[in-house]
């Protein structure tokens, strides 16, 4: 599904990525994990193509198309889902027009007929409460005034909505509670099945214990240097990240 | 313009009038020659010329044919309220109105007004520049909307200038509006005119919002690039009144809207909220003054701009607060949103203070749409044009979310998104 191969990015003329190789078939759930600095969150910007970001070297194949010619609708349309860290709150837009805009863009893009006001809201009911996120909210402005959990879950929401097949969770544990942890987590894993992956970044284990990963990747200045099941998390969380260091320089 | 020749020619063409109106035009006219128009060197027109009016040949608007009545007809947007009041090139058009009988609200002609009104007479007189000196001088119709003391229910009317000549006309409608004591006024204003219209509307409102009344006046503007207004709203709030304008501007080519309040007795309140969107050439100018004249008055205020190609706004916001007119509140924002490294805002707060207990604030914005939203937005799907278009709605919507007429706020919708699906899917989120 997802290729990213021998993958280098720059900010401002700064290495960040400095060859990614990393393989994620349907299904499948992928762990990034890594310190402070390691390239992250670059790695899921690039992924869904935002703005700043130069790749100097390398390619991205997501089902046999090639995704960093691909504008950040067009990805959304090839089924790509970012959650953001920061989901960006926006003043004036209504949450759930947003969504309905967002879907039929994609349903669009793919050549599908657009869902009217009524079907959408009868898909938009059953998924709110499948993920459990305060009906009141779907009638304000877009993440405008909600809480950390609040808005971490209504990104969940938009992605229970339009169904990606890869959907990329960036730091989505940063901010939250156990409680709003567990839910966000139990969100995610009700839309975990066979065709979908999900590549997850973090950087504690503890969203992990929720989200059960396949793979547990350790990104360092840049790459890989480690890859593990999910145990690997656990020993990282126990003995942290600077053994994986040494044993990447040695 | 050639505005002495405009000026001899009204002097000659309204002759039948009764003699005190005759007398306002003539001060007025002699007024008017001696002000001149204003030039870039007026202060109050540094960043707005007229200097293409004055080279229009502009000619004086006549009375109105029935070609001009079916043309106009043709023009009218849908009906914002059952009481309906059109003028065609600045003559009222009996044809086009509809007034309903069982109301509250009066509606008298100025050329049927026999004698002499001392209220009307002042309000006539008062020329604050040289457009309104103009506008009273060659006034093609006058019209006095009253609404009687102590009506409590809301009277809802709209008034719809048309525009429509293929030559370039001059046209000066004059409004005079009087909501009486504790009553409520509601009056939405709208402008518009023909593809091929050329001349100036110079329309003069006055309204006096008496003791405990209350008015909201929404005023939108959207005739076509090639026709020029110059408006005027002359406002005075008396004892717990509250006066309450929504200025929206999309057309024309030249705008200049000057809004004058007066807040003049204790308890007198008013929010003016202006929004402009214009692009290519066009040029938006509102002028806004505020007179805090006694203590214990407030005011508010919020313009909106969203410039675009090589379009021009300017935004200037006066706060006058009278000697000892103590503890009274005023808030000005005015935020602009450039769309095109081309256009370009000219907006400028002024304070004039001379009490010492007053809370005043004033802020100024120009920026560009965020980046991150634009983003956001597009990972989720929404096409690049689809994203800005709704971005720049939600940068309006703090306007328009005051304006409570349907109708208006789905023309809004329609002209920055391009349909009106999300107020379609808000209506049916609400009705469950």
């Amino acid at each position: 599904m997802l290729k990213i191969k021998n993958l280098h990015a720059e900010i401002n003329g700064t290495p960040i990525l400095q060859g990614i190789d990393l393989e994620v078939k349907p299904g499948e759930t992928h762990a990034i994990m890594g310190p402070n600095g390691s390239g992250k969150s670059t790695l899921s910007h690039v992924l869904s193509g935002r703005d700043g970001y130069e790749v100097t070297q390398g390619s991205i194949e997501f089902n046999g198309k090639p995704l960093l010619e691909l504008e950040p609708e067009e990805r959304a349309g090839e089924g790509v889902f970012l959650a953001f860290q920061y989901p960006v709150e926006i003043p004036g837009v209504n949450n759930v027009y947003m969504l309905k805009a967002a879907l039929n863009g994609i349903r669009t893009y793919r050549g599908e007929k657009e869902l009217s006001a009524a079907e959408f809201l009868k898909l938009v009911k059953a998924r709110v409460k499948a993920v459990g996120l305060n009906e009141s909210l779907l009638n304000r402005p877009v993440n405008e005034g909600f809480s950390g959990g609040e808005k971490k879950r209504n990104e969940v929401f938009q992605m229970s909505v339009l169904e990606p097949r890869l959907a990329i969770l960036d730091e989505t544990d940063s901010g939250l509670d156990i409680d709003a942890l567990k839910a966000v987590a139990d969100g995610v894993n009700a839309l975990r099945d066979a065709e979908r992956a999900f590549v997850v970044v973090t950087h504690y284990q503890r969203l992990l214990d929720y989200i059960v990963p396949d793979y547990v990747h350790v990104l360092a200045n840049g790459r890989i240097v480690k890859t593990g099941d999910k145990n690997l998390a656990l020993e990282l969380e126990a003995r942290g990240y600077d053994w994986v260091l040494e044993e990447a320089a040695a | 313009m050639e505005l002495t020749e405009l000026l001899d020619e009204a002097s000659s063409s309204y002759t039948q009038e009764s003699a005190w109106l005759s007398a306002c035009r003539q001060a007025a006219s002699s007024a008017a020659k001696s002000s001149g128009l204003p030039t870039l060197k007026t202060e109050e027109w540094k960043y707005t010329s007229v200097a293409k009016l004055a080279n229009a040949g502009l000619r004086l608007a006549q009375k109105q044919d029935a070609d001009a009545t079916d043309k106009a007809a043709q023009l009218l947007p849908p009906a914002a309220a059952a009481n309906r009041i059109v003028l065609v090139n600045g003559y009222y058009s009996e044809q086009l109105s509809e007034l309903e009988s069982d109301t509250h609200l009066s509606v008298t002609r100025l050329h049927d007004l026999g004698e002499d009104d001392a209220q009307i007479a002042q309000l006539l007189s008062r020329g604050e520049d040289v457009f309104a000196q103009l506008n009273t001088a060659t006034m093609t119709e006058g019209l006095v909307l009253d609404v009687a003391d102590h009506v409590e229910q809301e009277q809802l009317v709209s008034i719809v200038f048309v525009a429509t000549h293929p030559e370039p006309l001059l046209r000066t409608p004059r409004i005079i509006i009087r909501a009486g004591k504790n009553s409520r006024l509601r009056l939405i204003e709208e402008f518009v005119s023909g593809a091929d219209d050329l001349g100036l509307t110079n329309v003069v409102s006055d309204v006096s919002v008496e003791d405990g009344a209350s008015v909201w006046h929404h005023r939108i503007q959207e005739e076509s690039r090639s026709s020029a207004q110059i408006g005027r709203i002359n406002v005075d709030v008396g004892r717990d009144a509250s006066f309450h304008s929504d200025s929206v501007a999309f057309g024309g080519g030249l705008t200049r809207i000057d809004i004058d309040v007066r807040l003049n007795q204790q308890g007198a309140e008013c929010t003016l909220n202006g929004l402009f969107a214009v692009t290519d050439e066009q040029h938006v100018d509102h002028h806004t003054r505020v007179e805090h004249r006694v203590g214990d008055t407030h005011s508010r205020e919020l313009y909106r701009g969203i410039l675009d190609g090589r379009s021009r706004g300017v935004f200037n916001g006066k706060v006058v607060v009278h000697q000892d007119a103590q503890r009274i509140t005023a808030e000005q924002a005015s935020n602009n949103l450039l769309l095109s490294r081309e256009a370009e805002i000219d907006t400028k707060p002024e304070l004039e203070i001379y009490a010492d207990d007053v809370s005043c604030a004033h802020g100024a914005t120009v920026g560009e749409l965020d980046q991150t939203a634009l983003f956001y937005l597009r990972s989720r799907g929404v096409s690049e044009d689809e994203a800005r278009a709704l971005l720049t709605y939600a940068f309006a919507e703090k306007v328009i979310d005051a304006i409570p007429v349907a109708h208006v706020r789905r023309y809004i919708e329609q002209r920055f998104i391009g349909h009106q699906r999300m107020s379609e899917t808000l209506e049916l989120l609400s009705n469950g």
